[in-house]
């Protein structure tokens, strides 16, 4: 039994992008309480979008509460949107915001390996993933026109349309791109040095991660199948495009790791296949209707499951809009995870989370 | 020792996120990836608010994480200067007018270069850095003529040192 300490991680740290706080307690080194704060960004944007904006604005504001998975924002109020004035989309929008979600998708796997690997004390390999992941940006850039914050979706349809060269050149790019994933996967999968800080570290077991609700990578990684492409076919027809579950079962850092990169591969192949099978349609359904009712969405954001509620009144503006972000489903178990850790490898265990605050408190 | 080329020559930034949506901060930590690569210009990113000079902060201030900015830049050493990057940290933004945003850092601190965008573009953050590269020479020189004004009331042919100025000050006091 030796002494208890108490150390403070946040709310600004070098390994964290957003402002959260732990409160780590250990013992001899060893941590055996996690206290978590991640309520530091809360904005009020559910307040302000069932006040301050009309229904067709707020898929752009609602696309701020991320800027790493603003696309999975808009497109899943567009859709709840949608579903609230009754309105069916064309079927070549639906592929095309498929097409940005597996884009951002990558670039969001990317950047959290990234995250992970400087955490871990492996800086050239923070360079280097990064490095390779410059490819989806400037595809991103060259679909939506931004590179972050793409407003892409829009009630009833998309907002761009994507001409077939660009097509082409995603296609090229994808094909630059797999020899780099290859030689990713191999020093993510076989690096002694990264093995040592990874394996067996982090580690949530599978009732744990029944029990504690877990959603996204960290629960594919613990060995639950748990993945809204795979169980929703009436917005998005993921499985036309390709879609395949992965799942492992070690549950730890590594097998996050590994959980992401399987995933890139998979993004991948949807990504050709839908620019393969592009189906000519228009791109915007319009609609004078205003909302009304009750709906709800789920959609497979890069983290896990996202869901939004809505409800209308007639009016232009929404009565009441509930979003919940995968990250604060995973809250639980990520406070769970840490216990029993080492205190030198807990940035890189957080870091493993990709834990996106901005969405948990909106 | 005199610090002030160093600190020209390598500036070392401190990373703030008041709130923002991380669309800004993926954009600052691309800014250090190879492709553009900040670190060319002499900058490292650290945790550190007492060894930074630079104050790169993104969002708009909510009302929990406006003590952390203000102690932070109250711990940074002068010469400082700070960045606010992009359009809510600047001005609020689409954030502008929610119940628990203040709407623009500069309402807390002093901000000496605005980056506009939403979300802004790793090439604007260069350019706002190396503005406030210039600006940081300048407020480095500024902190040096406070002390060359007082040499004028010492006589001719005196070196200026701290016992001199220590003397200067004595008789006020009594």
């Amino acid at each position: 039994m030796g002494r208890q300490y108490e150390i403070p991680v946040g709310a600004q740290h070098i390994s964290l992008l957003e402002p959260l706080h732990f409160k780590f307690t250990t013992e001899n080194e060893k941590i055996i309480r996690t206290d978590a704060n991640v309520y530091y960004v809360h904005r009020g944007i559910e307040q302000a979008c069932c006040s301050k904006f009309k229904f067709r604005q707020v898929s752009f504001v609602v696309g701020r509460v991320c800027g790493l998975c603003s696309i999975s924002h808009t497109t899943a109020y567009s859709q709840v949107a949608e579903k609230l004035l009754k309105l069916d989309i064309p079927k070549r929008a639906k592929y095309l915001r498929m097409l940005v979600i597996e884009l951002d998708r990558i670039h969001s796997h990317l950047l959290c390996l990234s995250h992970v690997a400087e955490n871990s004390g492996f800086e050239a390999l923070f360079m280097k993933t990064m490095q390779y992941r410059e490819f989806s940006m400037e595809l991103l850039e060259a679909v939506c026109g931004n590179r972050i914050q793409y407003d892409f979706s829009i009630v009833g349809g998309v907002a761009r349309d994507l001409k077939p060269e660009t097509g082409q050149l995603i296609l090229q790019r994808l094909k630059n791109f797999m020899p780099q994933l290859e030689e990713l996967v191999g020093i993510y999968q076989h690096n002694r040095t990264l093995s040592l800080k990874n394996k067996g570290v982090g580690v949530l077991s599978k009732d744990d991660a029944l029990r504690l609700n877990v959603v996204g990578p960290f629960a594919r990684a613990a060995g639950l199948a748990v993945d809204v492409r795979n169980e929703t076919e009436d917005l998005l027809p993921w499985k036309e495009v390709g879609f395949e579950m992965i799942t492992d079962t070690a549950g730890d850092v590594h097998a996050r790791n590994m959980i992401r990169l399987r995933e890139i591969y998979i993004s991948i192949r949807i990504i050709q296949n839908i620019i393969n099978g592009l189906p000519e349609s228009a791109l915007l359904t319009e609609t004078k209707a205003f909302p009304d009712g009750e709906a709800t969405v789920r959609l497979e954001a890069p983290r896990g499951e996202l869901f939004y509620y809505a409800k209308g009144n007639k009016t232009q503006v929404l009565e009441r809009l509930k979003i919940k972000a995968p990250t604060f489903s995973n809250v639980a178990g990520m406070v769970h995870a840490f216990t029993g850790n080492e205190y030198g490898s807990a940035a890189a265990i957080i870091a493993s989370y990709d834990p996106c605050l901005s969405c948990t408190a909106r | 020792m005199n610090l002030a080329p160093y600190r020209k020559k390598s500036p070392w930034i401190l990373h703030y996120n008041a709130g923002g949506c991380n669309g800004c901060d993926i954009e600052i930590l691309a800014c250090l990836s190879p492709k553009y690569d900040i670190e060319r210009f002499g900058m490292i990113n650290t945790g550190n608010p007492k060894q930074s000079d630079i104050l790169l902060v993104t969002g708009p201030v909510t009302k929990r994480s406006r003590e952390r900015l203000v102690e932070i830049y109250a711990q940074m050493p002068e010469p400082k200067v700070v960045i606010s990057c992009g359009a809510c940290a600047s001005t609020g933004g689409v954030f502008r007018g929610m119940y628990n945003c203040e709407g623009g850092v500069d309402q807390f601190i002093p901000v000496d270069v605005y980056v506009c965008g939403c979300g802004t573009r790793p090439e604007q953050i260069i350019d706002g850095v190396v503005q406030a590269l210039a600006i940081l020479e300048k407020k480095t020189k500024g902190l040096e003529e406070s002390v060359k004004l007082k040499k004028e009331a010492v006589k001719e042919g005196h070196q200026l040192n701290r016992r001199h100025i220590a003397d200067e000050i004595k008789p006020v006091l009594t």
